[in-house]
C-alpha cells in the first residue's frame, strides 16, 4: 500500500466534516493539503457539497422584510433602490440602450429575435398551462380536504353533544320496549332537561315505503315531537340527537311510532317502542 | 412527476442565473434586483435558522448580495451553481456571527423567530418549485437515522466542530465522524436522482 493510499484512508473520514465545516483549523489545513493531491477525495468533496447545499431547502421558508430589498440595492449603489419593488421596476434604462442600438439591427436580425421570442413565449405559455393544471389540482385537493374537515367537525360536534348529554347532572334514562308488531326492538333514551336528548335503538323493523320513524316525548297532557324523525340503518340500528326545549312539562313516557314521511304534529301510526319514566 | 423534476432542476442551477450573473458582472443593477427576487427568501431563511435573530439575518442577506455584486466578475461558474455560491456565503457569514456570539452569549429570540416563520410564498410558480425541492430534501432527511441527521444539522446549522458535536450528542468522536459520513453518503445518493 502506497503512502498516498494510507493518507487517503485516514482522510476519507474527514470529507464530510470538511464539507460541513466541522473540522478544527489544524485538521482542516491538513485535509486541504491532502486534497490537492487526491482526486478521489476532491471528487467526494464535490458530491458531498451538493448534498449539503440542498439542506437549506428543507427549512421553513420566511420572506425577508420588504425594506431589506431596498437596503441591499442601495448598498450596491443601484438607483432602483428608491423605487417600488415590482417585476418591471427599473427596466427603463436598459430598454433605452436597446432603442439606441435598434438602428443597427437589420430587419432579418429583428425577425430572428422575434422568432426566438415567440418560441420562448410559447414555452412560457406551455409552462404556465402546466402550472395552472397543477394549481387546479391543488385547489381541488384543498376543497376536498375542507369538506372532509367540515364533516369531521360536524361529527365531532355531535359526539360532543352526546357526551354532554350522557354526562349531564340531570340525566334521566328511559328504556323503551318493543311493542306487539316488533317485540324484538329495543331502545334507550338519555334525556337532560338542560342539554337535550340522545336516543339509540336496535332491531327496528324496516320501514314501509313513504313511512318514517318519529320519536315522541309524552307528557301528562300531550305528545311532543319537533320533527324528531329518523331512519334506522340496514341492520335496524339508529342513534339520534334531539334538541329538547328546556321548559317542556315533565315526561311520563317516551315512544316511537311509524308515521308518514316528513313527520306529523301528533302521533297517528303504530307504536313500535314505548317506555315510561319512573 | 417529470414536470416537477424539471421544475426542481431549473430551480437548482438555472441558465437564467448564469445570465443574471454575467449582467451583474457588467454592473447591471437590475440584474442584482432579479437575483435578489429569486433567491433572497432562501438566503434569509437559512440565515434566520442559523442566527435566530431577524436583524442579524437581514445583515447577512445584505452582506451576501453585496459580495455577489462585488465579486460576480471573479466568480467562475465552473465552481458550481450560483445558488450554492450564495448559500455558502450566507452560511459561512452566519456561522461566523454565531461563533462570535458564543463568546458573549446573548438572549435567545427563538420564540420570536418561530412566530415570524409563517410560510408565505411570493408566487404560485415559486411555491411549486419550493414544494418539489423542499419535499425531496425533507424526505431524504427524514430517511436518515436520527443520530446521523442530528450530527449533520449540528454541524451545518450550529457551526459546531466534530468534537463539539460529540460532546453535545454524548457520543464518542469516532462514532460522530462515522455517522456524518454515512449520513452525507445517504443524502447524496437520495438526492442524486434529481439534483444536478
Amino acid at each position: 500500500m502506497s503512502p498516498t493510499d494510507l493518507d487517503h484512508q485516514a482522510f476519507q473520514e474527514s470529507v464530510g466534516l470538511y464539507v460541513l465545516d466541522a473540522l478544527p483549523t489544524d485538521e482542516r489545513e491538513a485535509f486541504e493539503r491532502h486534497l490537492r493531491s487526491c482526486d478521489t477525495c476532491a471528487a467526494e468533496v464535490r458530491s458531498f457539497r451538493s448534498a449539503a447545499d440542498a439542506l437549506p431547502y428543507a427549512l421553513p421558508q420566511v420572506d425577508p422584510p420588504s425594506a431589506l430589498r431596498a437596503r441591499v440595492l442601495a448598498a450596491a449603489g443601484h438607483p432602483l433602490s428608491g423605487r417600488a419593488a415590482g417585476p418591471d421596476a427599473g427596466r427603463a434604462p436598459a430598454f433605452s440602450i436597446w432603442q439606441s442600438r435598434i438602428g443597427w439591427l437589420s430587419a432579418a436580425a429583428l425577425l430572428v429575435v422575434s422568432v426566438g421570442v415567440s418560441g420562448y413565449a410559447l414555452t412560457l405559455r406551455q409552462r404556465v398551462g402546466g402550472l395552472e393544471l397543477q394549481l387546479q389540482d391543488a385547489i381541488a385537493r384543498v376543497t376536498r380536504s375542507e369538506q372532509q374537515l367540515a364533516t369531521a367537525t360536524a361529527s365531532a360536534a355531535r359526539a360532543e353533544v352526546r357526551l354532554a348529554v350522557i354526562t349531564a347532572p340531570d340525566l334521566a334514562q328511559v328504556a323503551l320496549a318493543g311493542q306487539p308488531p316488533s317485540p324484538r326492538a329495543t331502545g334507550r333514551a338519555f334525556w337532560s332537561r338542560t342539554r337535550g336528548l340522545m336516543f339509540a335503538a336496535s332491531n327496528l323493523p324496516p320501514l314501509p315505503s313513504n313511512r318514517i320513524y318519529q320519536f315522541w316525548v309524552v307528557t301528562a297532557t300531550s305528545a311532543i315531537s319537533s320533527g324528531w324523525t329518523f331512519r334506522p340503518d340496514e341492520s335496524g340500528r339508529a342513534a339520534e340527537l334531539f334538541a329538547t326545549a328546556p321548559d317542556i312539562p315533565p315526561p311520563v313516557a317516551m315512544a316511537v311510532t311509524i308515521e308518514p314521511e316528513g313527520g306529523v304534529p301528533a302521533p297517528t301510526g303504530d307504536k313500535v317502542l314505548v317506555g315510561t319514566t319512573q | 412527476m417529470w414536470l416537477l423534476l424539471a421544475v426542481v432542476q431549473r430551480a437548482a442551477g438555472s441558465p437564467a442565473d448564469q445570465f443574471t450573473l454575467e449582467r451583474i458582472a457588467r454592473g447591471d443593477g437590475d440584474a442584482l434586483a432579479e437575483l435578489y427576487d429569486r433567491h433572497a427568501r432562501l438566503i434569509y431563511s437559512l440565515a434566520l435558522r442559523i442566527l435566530r435573530d431577524q436583524a442579524d439575518a437581514e445583515d447577512v442577506v445584505q452582506e451576501v448580495f453585496s459580495q455577489a455584486w462585488r465579486q460576480a466578475a471573479r466568480y467562475s461558474a465552473g465552481r458550481g451553481n450560483l445558488v450554492a455560491w450564495l448559500l455558502t456565503m450566507a452560511r459561512s457569514r452566519a456561522i461566523d456571527r454565531l461563533r462570535a456570539r458564543r463568546v458573549r452569549p446573548s438572549s435567545s429570540t427563538s420564540e420570536q423567530v418561530l412566530a415570524a416563520m409563517k410560510d408565505e410564498a411570493p408566487s404560485v410558480e415559486m411555491r411549486l418549485e419550493w414544494a418539489g425541492r423542499a419535499a425531496q430534501v425533507r424526505q431524504a432527511l427524514d430517511a436518515l437515522p436520527l443520530l446521523q441527521r442530528m450530527a449533520i444539522e449540528l454541524a451545518f446549522y450550529e457551526g459546531l466542530t466534530h468534537a463539539e458535536i460529540a460532546e453535545r450528542l454524548e457520543q464518542p468522536l469516532g462514532t460522530v465522524k462515522t455517522r456524518i459520513r454515512q449520513g452525507l453518503l445517504k443524502l447524496r445518493d437520495q438526492l442524486a436522482g434529481a439534483v444536478p
